[in-house]
């Protein structure tokens, strides 16, 4: 018999392994993700990005906020239980005992100390921990914090940013060098250990094996791989294409051809993500509440989800998002009455509008770039001319901060809150007045309204209800004076493949995806 | 001149280009208004965490002061820390290089034995129908955008056919069932060499579409080249003298032809080198490569500055390179060629 060429054997070996691949990728435990989440740091304290989606399945704080909804408004983490004080000026958490970090060592009072107080020296969401005075350890498995003035602890201490706890070695080494986590290195307690990490392509996570939570209850994966892919289009070609098997930022196109797809479970959520204008206050015709009314009455807010959102989004009630304290039916909106809006404009001394003002958005932000134009027709009915200038994100914020009597008169901004208390976070950060602009880039100034927010800020820890009245006529004013525009919440879906069970998406962590519950069907 | 004397004045001259370079894009990265110590600590920090990046890193001194401490720092081969990033630019421009190198290689290499061969045919061909199919094919492959060119065969070899992956160099699990050893980084070799035949074919499926796409302009350029050289040479004394001789056409062609010809289309394929380059900003960024197109894109959407001077320097560094390559080859390829 004739022996097969060398080209035939070659041919048969690259076949064999082909196969051999193939059939052992199907049988692996990996699951493969793309997600838009690039890498900005490594650091748990000063991460404050896209980072968060890989940070919640490293890393876990004292308590997990629950999302909207669920029976307990939290779940324990590190903390198993945790209690405050009368005068609400103390919470003391009780931990976890037994928990390893990756780096084996052993979680305990002296880490969460260690890890809060450099959250809180040089954490990227450092603000988060202003009101807290001193933390102490109790003893091995009890912390204290103490705070400056009653603040809602609970809802910090389970923050998206600058609340994870860290393997103390991994601090002394941190000490020691400042991008010492820089390298791809994680010391967390969460369920997955970060085993690669290539810049702006992959990262991948491993099972921890001593994770306090076990593996035994269903099939984990063992294995995440997540793709960053910034295209939302090319997500979905690789989704199709059998590449990966969660894509979590579809193009918004695409809902209802996913929707029909048999292979998928479509899951539509809301997101803490809002969408609003700043209306520069320093400026002529803008210095004047009738124009700023009249604005908001001219806006076409079902055009602008329509155009901007694809329809997934609702109306935005003021600066707080849906699903979020304090949001509420009661906080009043805007709708589109030209009809008041030129009333208005008539009675400022601008009949007929003849002004143009000077819009900037994120030039980065597909959703702005599409309703903005939109925007402009709408104040376009009421004579109003809006140039729009697209400016990089650190550009527009750089701008806007500088100089404010010649910044933009009107600025989109895309805005979520850090913690689950969009009062303390959303109203005060971006209407709360200061004497340099920070994010209150209309600039307004209202002492009634600072003194409505400050007080509820102190309330929310002892009494949420309180703070919740006062938060509501904070925003009545918000409402009366207009210094902003507010869109919409913006809502969002996400394909989940049948044969994936266990994905819940959590409006408090909004960036996250938590590998951890999914698992294989059946 | 000799080879080393004309290399050596070359470089010399290449270091003023570069000079040039890295001073313009510095003065046009710091005239944009752009705050890179918010970048650098995210979009709510503090004043005083701004004032202390600020010192740390100079942005708060006059420009003149800040471009000599960069001048310093390149001198070191220092380019500073990725703003976005965190990590030093060498680093990141280092651990992409791999991917965009291998990318470009299998682009080049496409289009030169694509290219070359077509030129020839074409000009073999001359005044019939196969010339006219060429002739339209290397227009389009001008002509189109490569963007909507990768857009295309993403949407029929992916989304339609099925038949190859839509993104990155290798599929996400296989470092759990095939991993690669990796010794040079092109994805490729290593697996060739090391006998990884799975990882293999996976590259090789990978890497065909983003190759293609970047290849499409080079392909339809030299054979245009290619054969506007070739019908030149071909009506000079010699190549008449040689088929009076009765030498085959092919190899009349192929040897006496093709070896006078190819001078031009060296030049062209330097020039392509560049352009395979900024080719591959849009390239990687459609195919989701992990290489220095994709991050340079990133860069300048995020004013990186530190990270568009190193990949502009990176690039004028490139070409300067690629064009001094090319005039070495021409040289000994074409003994007329004089070095100058």
């Amino acid at each position: 018999m004739r022996k097969p060429s060398t080209l035939v054997r070659l041919a048969l070996l690259v076949f064999t392994a082909v196969v051999v691949g193939v059939v052992s990728a199907q049988s692996s435990t990996v699951l493969r993700v793309a997600s838009t989440a690039a890498v900005t740091t490594w650091d748990p304290s000063l991460s404050f990005s896209t980072e968060a989606f890989y940070m919640a399945n490293l890393y876990e704080p004292l308590i997990w906020a629950n999302a909207a909804g669920s029976d307990e408004q939290f779940t324990p983490a590190l903390a198993t239980s945790w209690e405050l004080s009368d005068d609400g000026l103390s919470w003391t958490f009780h931990l976890r005992d037994g928990v390893k970090f990756h780096d084996g060592e052993t979680m305990d009072a002296d880490a969460v100390v260690r890890s809060i107080e450099r959250h809180k020296a040089i954490g990227g969401a450092a603000f988060i921990w202003e009101p807290v005075d001193k933390i102490v350890a109790v003893d091995d498995l009890t912390v204290r914090f103490d705070l400056k003035y009653p603040t809602p602890l609970d809802l910090v201490v389970a923050s998206s940013n600058g609340a994870w706890i860290v393997s103390p070695a991994a601090l002394d080494a941190a000490e020691e060098d400042a991008s010492y986590f820089e390298a791809g290195i994680a010391a967390g307690t969460g369920p997955y250990m970060l085993a690669e990490y290539q810049p702006d392509a992959e990262v991948v996570l491993r099972a921890f094996p001593d994770y306090w939570g076990g593996w035994g209850d269903v099939e984990h994966f063992e294995n995440v791989v997540i793709r960053i892919v910034s295209d939302a289009v090319l997500q979905e070609q690789m989704l199709l294409a059998g590449e990966v098997d969660l894509a979590l930022s579809l193009p918004v196109t695409s809902y209802q051809s996913i929707l029909d797809n048999p292979a998928y479970n479509v899951q539509t959520v809301v997101t803490p993500y809002s969408y609003l204008g700043f209306l520069n206050t320093l400026r002529a015709p803008l210095d004047d509440v009738r124009v700023r009314q009249a604005i908001a009455y001219a806006v076409p807010y079902l055009d602008l989800i329509a155009v901007g959102a694809e329809g997934f989004a609702s109306q935005a009630r003021g600066p707080v998002p849906q699903g979020i304290f304090p949001w509420s039916e009661e906080i009043p909106q805007y709708h589109q009455d030209l009809e008041k809006a030129r009333a208005l404009l008539a009675e400022a001394g601008h009949e007929g509008g003849g002004f143009t003002l000077h819009l900037t958005y994120s030039a980065e932000n597909a959703i702005e770039r599409a309703f903005a134009p939109v925007l402009a027709d709408g104040l376009a009915e009421i004579g109003i001319k809006i140039e729009i200038e697209p400016l990089l994100w650190n550009q527009q914020w750089a701008v806007a901060k500088d100089d404010p009597e010649n910044a933009q008169d009107i600025f989109l901004v895309l805005y979520w809150p850090t913690i689950s208390d969009a009062g303390s976070d959303n109203l005060w950060t971006m209407f709360h007045s200061s004497d340099a602009p920070y994010f209150n880039l209309s600039y307004w100034k209202n002492d009634k309204f600072d003194d409505l927010v400050d007080e509820a800020i102190k309330l929310t820890g002892t009494d949420r209800d309180a703070a919740q009245a006062l938060y509501l006529d904070a925003m009545d004013i918000v409402y009366d004076e207009a210094p902003g525009l507010f869109f919409f919440d913006y809502g969002g879906w996400f394909a989940i493949p049948t044969y994936l069970a266990g994905y819940e998406y959590n409006v408090n962590y909004p960036f996250a995806t938590f590998f951890y519950p999914l698992h294989l069907a059946n | 001149m000799g080879l080393l004397q004309f290399i050596t004045r070359r470089l010399m001259l290449s270091l003023l280009v570069l000079f040039g370079v890295a001073t313009i894009v510095f003065m046009l990265t710091r005239i944009i208004p752009s705050n890179p110590a918010s970048l650098y600590l995210g979009p709510r920090a503090r004043p005083a965490e701004i004032a202390e990046i600020n010192a740390k890193f100079g942005f708060d001194k006059p420009l003149i002061e800040q471009y000599g401490q960069f001048l310093k720092g390149l001198a070191r081969g220092d380019l500073g820390n990725s703003l976005a990033t965190k990590r030093p630019v060498t680093k990141e421009l280092g651990s992409r290089l791999a991917a965009t190198l291998e990318l470009m290689s299998v682009a080049m290499l496409l289009a030169v034995i694509v290219g070359i061969p077509l030129g020839v045919l074409s000009t073999r061909m001359r005044g019939r129908l196969g010339e006219a199919i060429v002739r339209v094919a290397t227009v389009v492959g001008v002509s189109l955008p490569p963007f909507w060119l990768g857009l295309l065969l993403q949407l029929v070899f992916v989304h339609a056919l099925g038949w190859l992956p839509a993104a990155g160099r290798v599929d996400g699990s296989l470092r759990f069932t095939a991993p690669i050893t990796s010794i040079t980084g092109l994805n490729l070799f290593d697996t060739l060499v090391t006998g990884n035949f799975v990882a293999f074919y996976d590259a090789f499926r990978h890497i065909v579409l983003p190759a293609l796409t970047l290849a499409a302009y080079p392909i339809g350029l030299i054979t245009r080249m290619t054969r506007a050289a070739m019908i030149e040479v071909v009506s000079q004394d010699y190549i008449r003298t040689a088929r009076a001789y009765g030498v085959a056409e092919r190899r009349v062609l192929n040897h006496f032809a093709l070896r006078n010809a190819v001078g031009p289309t060296l030049t062209v394929i330097g020039l392509t080198l560049a352009f395979m380059l900024t080719g591959t900003f849009y390239v990687e960024v459609i195919f989701a490569w992990p290489g220095l197109g994709s991050f340079t894109v990133r860069s300048f959407l995020n004013v990186d500055y530190p990270s568009i001077l190193g990949m502009t320097l990176f690039g004028a560094a490139g070409y300067v390179l690629a064009n001094l390559v090319v005039d070495a080859c021409q040289a000994l390829i074409d003994p007329r060629m004089r070095l100058a």
